[in-house]
């Protein structure tokens, strides 16, 4: 688990808890004790722009097993062609309505990635937080069972915070 | 032991191992991550130091003259022709002259090429069915080092993953000198909640020969998948056509006396037909606990190839023109499970389990032919050749610093032929266990060490198996069994210590109790004697910067037979050293709109005969290729072959032949020359 500083104190909780789960199923021979996937999205308002963000971040290994399992050939993140795909798929995995679940524009400011972590940009330009209605995330989830997103959407200055998973693509914010 | 009572016996013995199944299941394609574009290390991945993939990205940035050099991606192998362009390539790798694929295993899309028991040479390997712009990965290995892999995989093995979907559309339009055009298209549409992938190719080239080969190519695949590689299925089916004139290798004596020349031939009526089609399906799940995967192909392989070694030494009057006509249906499965589990905080276990079979159903034949029609029938067999394996590895790794992987491997083979001597028809059946142990080290940061040892094997042409007499001379023949084994053995050491570079050296020693040599005035394989090899590989991949990397390769074999007349134990054919060196550049000029790769090639010196009194001559040749991409979706490429123009051969011969107007048949060399310097411009367009 490498994620973001900045992302990792909201969630130290949900790791120390999903550590002593491991530790139980240890204790029975047969439970499994896998890898842990999980990603993190932060969507908050910039008064200085005017503009929605959204940040994502997800494990790079686990991007990379996405993009070589749909492809089956080797991606490079750094290179402008293969980010191209993998936001073809964050567009198609992401996204936020209003109250008339109308679709928000989500535009792609960029990605970077390293070794460790990806983090994706994405923004809607001069909107409000509270314009947030239906968040839907199921970035990762179609391709790992397991995966857990967790969504914090700042408004008005309070955080609330949506654990996304296969059982749960969607939340409705209100 | 019987085969039957095997699966439940490794069971029992690996059962140990079972204890605590969990974890990594999704770490199956264990990919590092790459964030400079360069090759992904495979430190922590390979099993041995002679291992690799290449990625879609590299094998798009090589310049094939043929689909079948895409091996060539792997250090050390060498992939010619030496008749027309349909033929299957002729392989070299470590040591070993593989003739048409004897001893290399190949396998595109989850499916074998190799055909085993073929009318023209065993294990006969055509890859002018695979489609470059589907290409997704190229793994191979080299050695009988792995449970997984059966026939025809101790000299090495390669394999072709085709994408599910492709992350462009693609079309291409190739004209270049020597009657050469190609157009291919190859795309995805998403389609019942999955993806259609298909491609179309269209080619023909006569190559630089006073005969023109008049090879013409139509070739296609159709898939439709679900999900992901790693949870998912895919259905595909493969259709190819091919027909050709053949230039066969000509004697050297014609050429120094001006009686013919280089690229001229002797018989003007060789050539062939080949067609295949393919029924392929791929279904694999993965948990967090563990990985299936099942995959299973009907193939239809049809081959009308007439070749003239000999020219008139057999029959001075219609001449020595042959057939070898094969037919065949091939159907099999393979089927494997993962269990994952982590035994400790720093000790996980693989175990995996599979099991195989291959039917071949074969009617082949060796006719005497003139101009293509058919004099006598020489022999002609139905061959039904049935096989089973099961496998079992255990794959640990302790910590960081340690991991085995052992493995234990059993085939079962049956060989039914039915000739029209009845002497020749018969049964056999033959089984192997094959054990192999590959230790790695790594408690430093930036380097492997690892030992390897394994056994594996080749079968035999069934018709070997159960042959009493010659069917040309019918002097009494002595049977050969259907299964030879090998016997590897390997030290190699992979260093990513220099920033930038990644560097693998193998020193190995490879026995087999039989050598598979080609007979070249019969066009055909035999069991031969037993043999050894002892071998060095040294391999580099350095990118200093993002826009350039270089790949110097470099491999010396020394082959020998055993159980033979002192002096007599050289290997005809046997490549003793192999090498290249590539400079690949991209992303070069104004918006990094130009690339470009050279590529230097030395096939090394080979004895002809086994007394080393004839030698072929090394060579050196270099390919290269500019790239310029006008827009964004579109490119352009020139592409040459041979830029020294060098008048080397791609493969010499040395047996007797008489031409016509000679009184008798003399020993000299024969020789395929090496296709003269061309160019190929290429537009590709991309959406």
């Amino acid at each position: 688990m490498k994620l973001r500083a900045m992302s990792f104190n909201r969630y130290r909780g949900f790791i120390a808890r999903c550590a002593a789960a491991a530790v139980l199923a240890g204790a029975c021979a047969l439970a499994p004790a896998h890898n842990f996937h999980a990603g993190i999205t932060d969507i908050s308002y910039n008064e200085r722009t005017g503009s929605l963000e959204v940040v994502h971040t997800y494990m790079a290994h686990d991007v990379e097993a996405l993009l070589t399992n749909l492809y089956q050939r080797q991606f490079d993140l750094s290179d402008p062609d293969d980010q191209a795909v993998f936001r073809k798929y964050v567009e198609k995995q992401f996204w936020l309505a209003d109250k008339d679940k109308r679709r928000l524009p989500l535009n792609w400011v960029g990605m970077t990635a390293d070794a460790q972590s990806v983090v994706v940009f994405q923004e809607v330009q001069q909107t409000p937080a509270s314009k947030v209605e239906i968040v839907h995330d199921e970035v990762m989830i179609d391709f790992l069972p397991d995966q857990l997103n967790t969504v914090n959407l700042t408004v008005a200055g309070s955080v609330r915070t949506f654990g996304f998973s296969s059982n749960h693509p969607e939340f409705s914010v209100h | 032991m019987r085969l039957r009572v095997l699966p439940c016996a490794l069971a029992a013995l690996f059962s140990p191992l079972l204890v605590h199944p969990a974890a990594h299941a999704d770490d199956f394609v264990i990919q590092r991550v790459l964030v400079e574009g360069g090759r992904a290390s495979q430190l922590g991945i390979a099993d041995s130091a002679n291992a690799g993939s290449v990625s879609q990205k590299e094998l798009e940035m090589r310049t094939i003259y043929r689909p079948g050099e895409l091996l060539e991606a792997a250090p050390g192998l060498i992939a010619s022709q030496h008749s027309g362009e349909g033929k299957a390539n002729q392989f070299y790798l470590r040591g070993f002259n593989l003739d048409h694929g004897t001893d290399l295993a190949t396998y595109v899309d989850e499916m074998p090429v190799n055909q085993r028991s073929h009318a023209h040479g065993q294990g006969w390997t055509d890859l002018n069915f695979l489609i470059p712009e589907l290409t997704a990965r190229l793994d191979y290995r080299k050695g009988p080092y792995s449970a997984r892999e059966g026939d025809f995989a101790s000299a090495g093995s390669a394999s072709v993953t085709y994408a599910n979907r492709l992350v462009r559309d693609v079309a291409t339009l190739s004209v270049g000198q020597n009657g050469y055009a190609r157009t291919a298209l190859a795309a995805s549409r998403d389609a019942a909640g999955g993806a259609l992938t298909y491609a179309l190719e269209l080619l023909h080239n006569d190559g630089p020969f006073t005969h023109p080969d008049d090879y013409q190519k139509v070739n296609g695949v159709l898939r439709y998948s679900r999900g992901y590689a790693n949870n998912g299925w895919s259905v595909t089916a493969m259709a190819y056509h091919g027909r050709w004139n053949s230039t066969d290798q000509i004697p050297e004596r014609a050429v120094d006396d001006g009686r013919i020349g280089r690229f001229d031939l002797v018989d003007d009526t060789d050539g062939g037909e080949a067609r295949r089609y393919s029924l392929s399906g791929v279904w694999r799940q993965t948990t967090a606990d563990s990985m299936s995967k099942v995959s299973a192909y009907l193939i239809r392989n049809q081959l009308d190839l007439w070749s003239n070694f000999t020219y008139y030494m057999e029959d001075p009057l219609h001449g020595d023109q042959f057939a070898q006509p094969d037919r065949r249906v091939t159907g099999g499965f393979n089927a494997q499970h993962t269990w994952h589990a982590h035994r400790t905080d720093t000790v996980t276990s693989d175990l995996s389990v599979g099991l195989q079979a291959q039917n071949d159903n074969i009617f082949n034949g060796l006719l005497h032919t003139q101009a293509r029609k058919t004099l006598e029938t020489t022999r002609q067999d139905h061959i039904v050749e049935t096989s089973r394996a099961a496998w079992i590895e255990s794959a640990t790794r302790w910590g960081e610093t340690f991991r085995a992987i052992v493995g234990l491997r059993a085939d079962d083979y049956r060989f039914r032929v039915k000739s029209d001597l009845a002497a020749n028809s018969g049964s056999a059946g033959d089984t192997l266990v094959s054990p192999s142990l590959n230790l790695v080290f790594g408690p430093w940061k930036s380097s492997e060490l690892y030992l390897n040892y394994g056994q594996g094997f080749h079968s035999n042409d069934a018709r070997g198996t159960v042959a009493t007499i010659d069917p040309k001379t019918l002097a009494s023949l002595g049977q050969s069994p259907g299964l030879v084994r090998s016997r590897g053995m390997e030290i190699g050491l992979r260093l990513d210590a220099i920033p930038k570079m990644q560097t693998a050296l193998s020193l190995y020693r490879l026995d087999f109790d039989s050598e598979l040599s080609y007979v070249g005035d019969e066009g055909s394989t035999e069991a031969g004697s037993p043999s050894r090899r002892y071998g060095i590989e040294f391999s580099n991949y350095y990118k200093p910067v993002k826009w350039l990397s270089i790949d110097f390769d470099a491999a010396f074999a020394r082959a020998r037979s055993r159980d033979v007349e002192p002096g007599e134990d050289r290997i005809p054919g046997a490549v003793e050293g192999v090498g290249q060196l590539a400079i690949t550049a991209s992303q070069l000029g104004k918006n990094g709109a130009w690339e470009g790769a050279l590529r230097l090639r030395y096939f090394g010196p080979r004895p002809l005969i086994e007394d080393n009194s004839v030698r072929s001559h090394a060579s050196t040749t270099l390919n290269g290729r500019i790239g310029y991409r006008i827009a964004r979706d579109l490119r352009l490429e020139l592409e040459g072959f041979n830029l020294a123009n060098k008048k080397v051969s791609s493969i010499d011969y040395y047996y007797a032949s008489q031409l016509r107007g000679e009184s008798e048949p003399r020993e000299d060399i024969h020789f395929h020359p090496l296709e003269s310097r061309s160019f190929r411009l290429t537009l590709i367009k991309n959406w």
